[in-house]
């Protein structure tokens, strides 16, 4: 972890950050072959995010 | 020239302080971040938040204040009306500075810089908005290493929200206990079982929580991190952030002028004396005390620049915040503060976050309908309420409740009445040693009455 910063990035964060980055990864995976398929079989196309509902 | 002293709360971070200086806020820059600062300048990233009314905009002065030889330049930001803190928000402005974060985190990696930290306490609500204000926050990015702050943004936002959200809004009065966070090892025992089935929940708090546990902090080599991976935990924060809604809930207070007893006749009448009253005195900030759901603060707002809308229900506060988001009111600040309780001073040596007392000096305050409820309902005698509202402002807009209204005769119900001085006679009359009295009118065809005060000198 980054040893110049100024606060105490917490004991395990890189760990975790690497796990969570890998599981979104797979997720995303996934959900992209998952879209592939549906759009395969004449499924609705896939609709690009909405565009930030301006919240 | 007097040396300047660090402000009481800006003392963790070596790359510059905050200081006050003849009534307004300055930065100072220190040497050991000027290729910081300057890779802020230069990247573009400075110029496109200040555009985007996202970052506080600044004029740099080549004057050392301090008299330091750690200085490089100070700033002298655009000021804060009022200042507020995390604890004093609602969820859903809570929610707006996670998200304000989270995009200035991404825009921040985009042009090569990254969060250094990740606090609400870097945030304030300006005309309305959550603005960032520190211009000390960023620094460059080395795209091998992971978010330093991950662990506090999770702490200090994701956290308190999670915990309006599964359990109730009022927790985020916990940020007042833990300014630094709420610790994960916390959250995962309030947090009910079923919130471990949400994948982003399981992922960011309990995970976490278990890794953190167990890790040792001596692990020497690491796998470097990708700037890929960063962006894909901001973006799954983002979207985790933005799908988090409270549950809708009734509450004594949120439903206080729909009732019956309260007819059209009355709030009508009440409100074209208030209105009358606000074209008549010109004044810039205004303090609606126990602002329900701001139906006085809103017409407030139309006759000064700052309404800052205080109650003790969290419902109420969120809906008006959320009101005046929607409409574009941006003057009005709305905050969960119970003036009974009003939030007090802490940090260390009770120095950082001053209360709210000592912060509040307006030009008018408004307090409608309230005066029942801190006189017999929390049993504060009157010259205390009359005292307290004279350090706070120089006009009063107060509405006096007797015990022949409903709303007391209710209250006195089920208790003893020692309130034998509580009659308009003895108001007018304590109320008169600390304000005098302009005008007195009669609301509607309730017994109630409406005072217009000026203090006294």
């Amino acid at each position: 972890m980054n040893i110049t910063a100024y606060i105490d990035p917490g004991s395990g964060s890189y760990l975790v950050q690497m796990i969570i980055a890998g599981i979104l990864g797979i997720a995303f995976y996934f959900k992209t072959i998952w879209a592939t398929i549906k759009s395969f079989f004449g499924g609705r196309k896939e609709i690009p995010k909405d565009k930030e509902k301006n919240e | 020239m007097n040396k300047v002293r660090n402000h009481p709360a800006s003392y963790r971070d070596p790359s510059g302080f905050v200081f006050l200086y003849e009534g307004k806020y300055y930065r100072q820059v220190n040497q050991c971040y000027k290729d910081d600062y300057q890779a802020l300048k230069q990247s573009g990233l400075y110029n496109q938040l200040v555009k985007e009314k996202k970052l506080i905009p600044h004029i740099e002065l080549d004057k050392n204040f301090s008299q330091s030889d750690e200085w490089y330049c100070t700033l002298l930001p655009e000021q804060i009306t009022f200042l507020s803190w995390p604890y004093e928000w609602c969820f859903s402005q809570l929610k707006d500075a996670a998200l304000l974060t989270l995009y200035i985190l991404k825009e921040a990696i985009q042009h090569g810089m990254i969060l250094k930290d990740a606090t609400p306490f870097n945030i304030q609500f300006k005309n309305g908005r959550p603005v960032f204000i520190d211009t000390l926050s960023f620094e460059k990015y080395d795209d091998t290493q992971p978010w330093v702050a991950y662990r506090q943004f999770t702490e200090s936002f994701i956290v308190p929200l999670l915990l309006c959200v599964y359990r109730s809004p009022e927790m985020l009065k916990l940020l007042q206990a833990y300014p630094d966070g709420i610790p994960l090892k916390l959250a995962s025992k309030w947090l009910p079982l079923r919130s471990r089935f949400n994948l982003n929940v399981f992922l960011h708090i309990f995970l976490q929580n278990k890794v953190s546990e167990k890790s040792n902090r001596n692990s020497a080599a690491q796998p470097a991190f990708s700037r890929k991976k960063l962006l894909s935990i901001a973006n799954n924060l983002l979207s985790f952030v933005s799908g988090m809604q409270l549950k809708p809930i009734r509450t004594i207070w949120n439903n206080y002028y729909d009732e019956t007893v309260l007819n059209e006749k009355y709030v009508n009448d009440k409100r074209s004396v208030v209105e009358g009253w606000l074209k008549e005195i010109p004044v810039k900030t205004i303090l609606d005390a126990g602002t329900n759901t701001g139906l006085f603060a809103k017409a407030a707002a139309t006759h000064a620049e700052t309404v800052i809308a205080i109650d003790s229900d969290a419902d109420c506060i969120n809906s008006l915040y959320v009101h005046c988001k929607q409409t574009g009111n941006t003057c009005i600040l709305p905050l969960l503060i119970d003036i009974c309780q009003p939030t007090p001073s802490t940090g260390w040596h009770n120095e950082e976050r001053s209360a709210f007392i000592s912060r509040c000096r307006v030009d008018m305050v408004l307090a409608l309908a309230i005066i029942h409820h801190l006189v017999i309902g929390k049993n504060v005698p009157l010259q205390q309420v009359a005292e307290t509202l004279s350090t706070l402002t120089d006009y009063l807009v107060i509405e006096f409740v007797p015990k022949e209204d409903v709303k007391v005769k209710q209250m006195l119900l089920q208790r003893k009445d020692i309130f034998p001085h509580y009659t308009v006679k003895a108001f007018e009359d304590i109320f008169s040693s600390s304000f005098e009295i302009l005008q007195k009118i009669k609301v509607g065809e309730t017994e109630r009455s409406l005072f217009l005060m000026k203090k006294k000198n």
